[in-house]
């Protein structure tokens, strides 16, 4: 079969599976619909289409449907002088519908089986109730798979697995996200608090953090933060996903950066990050490869080994 | 380390609008600066920051610095999201219809006396 619709009720992983069985047609469906009763005619139906700009209209006895009236009826109607007489006479009587407590997978093999680019919707007393588009269902999707994703996020954060002795957290940070950049440094911050760290200490662990995280905001297509502490350091490890960095070394300057004015008028992107963050760190290490994304590690021992510096 | 100045003397000195205040009422040192980079590279603590910024990131740096507050100048309109955060944060939020420079010229002599 081919796959017309994006999803596919097959080959998708189980976290869309579980939606689009959970999620019912009713959730999707729109209710308020125009339609036409027994009596209307044809004219009628195409001066409801021309005021509402719709290019179906389903035809209601009292609450069942009984046909539905398509642009090519209308067409066909003018095309051969009927537009005047019933509509029950030269609507489409043999429709697939649906019913509104299947689950959402039913509909999209639907999608996926016949061409029609939306369908009746009725109950199980058969009485009409919504209409569904493959458009209401790309938008209830995407409302849950947002609050699917979130929770499978959170999810990982808490699975990591920890080492004696040790707290690990994980954050994802969007590309362009700077209402909520500086989320997980502030997270940093607290736990660091709790764990009684020194407040310089806590501050050059916020300084490095907050400025990875801005970094992987402006600069990359998305990454995650995590944070290992234990009672000797704190290990703040930044990962993107791309693009990466051409030259490494040349990064490492300060003054050196590639953002544009928007980002600079956010009060960032003057080529601080990179060197605030090594400036702060007792150990720093950063690997990049174009097309693969970058990855820095900075490390902050809770207790200054030496005072060379 | 430096000096207490209290909050509530700067309003007065540069005119200032309190638009929170937070959990410390002083300051002690001031840090001035449109590059949030740069905030991010002072050594001084429980400082008052001086931006024409007015964006979340802004009370997000003051957090990351432990700043006690923070003053928005050019009398910028401030954004409800970056209320939120300073309210969130417990750091105060002040504004100026100074601009930056005048702001710092009218707050200098307060800072004068060296530790």
């Amino acid at each position: 079969m081919p796959d017309r619709f994006p999803i596919s009720t097959e080959k998708s992983p189980n976290a869309i599976m579980e939606v689009i069985l959970r999620l019912k047609i009713k959730d999707a469906m729109v209710t308020k619909v125009i339609t036409a009763d027994r009596n209307a005619t044809m004219r009628d139906i195409q001066n409801l289409m021309k005021d509402n700009k719709i290019s179906g209209v389903p035809v209601l006895d009292s609450c069942r449907l009984i046909g539905m009236v398509s642009v090519n009826d209308i067409i066909h109607a003018l095309d051969k002088g009927h537009i005047e007489e019933p509509a029950i006479d030269h609507m489409t009587k043999s429709l697939v519908v649906l019913e509104d407590d299947m689950p959402l997978s039913f509909a999209i093999s639907y999608f996926d089986k016949y061409s029609y680019r939306r369908f009746p919707v009725i109950d199980k007393n058969r009485k009409f109730t919504g209409m569904l588009s493959s458009r209401d269902v790309l938008s209830v999707m995407l409302q849950e798979l947002n609050k699917e994703i979130k929770e499978l996020e959170e999810k990982i954060v808490n699975e990591r697995d920890e080492l004696p002795n040790q707290i690990a957290r994980d954050f994802f940070i969007k590309k362009f996200d700077f209402e909520n950049a500086g989320k997980s440094s502030f997270e940093l911050k607290k736990l660091l608090k709790e764990k009684n760290v020194s407040s310089a200490v806590i501050r050059r662990a916020s300084v490095a953090s907050y400025e990875l995280e801005i970094n992987i905001a402006i600069h990359s297509e998305g990454g995650r933060i995590v944070y290992l502490v234990d009672d000797e350091k704190i290990e703040i490890i930044a990962n993107d996903t791309g693009p990466g960095i051409e030259n490494v070394d040349r990064v490492v300057e300060e003054g050196y950066s590639t953002a544009n004015e928007w980002i600079r008028s956010l009060g960032f992107g003057a080529g601080m990050g990179i060197p605030n963050t090594k400036r702060v760190s007792d150990e720093f290490e950063i690997t990049s490869e174009i097309g693969k994304g970058t990855s820095v590690k900075s490390v902050i021992y809770l207790e200054k080994k030496n005072e060379s510096e | 380390m430096r000096d207490k100045i209290f909050i509530s003397d700067i309003v007065k000195k540069v005119d200032a609008m309190m638009l929170y205040q937070g959990e410390q009422d002083y300051v002690r040192w001031v840090v001035s600066s449109g590059l949030m980079s740069d905030v991010l590279t002072t050594e001084e603590t429980e400082i008052l920051l001086v931006s024409s910024l007015s964006t979340t990131q802004v009370v997000r740096t003051a957090d990351m610095v432990g700043a006690n507050a923070i003053l928005l100048c050019c009398g910028k309109p401030v954004m409800m999201d970056t209320m939120k955060l300073a309210e969130e944060l417990g750091i105060t939020l002040l504004s100026t219809a100074y601009p930056v420079f005048e702001t710092c010229m009218l707050l200098s002599p307060m800072f004068q006396k060296e530790k």
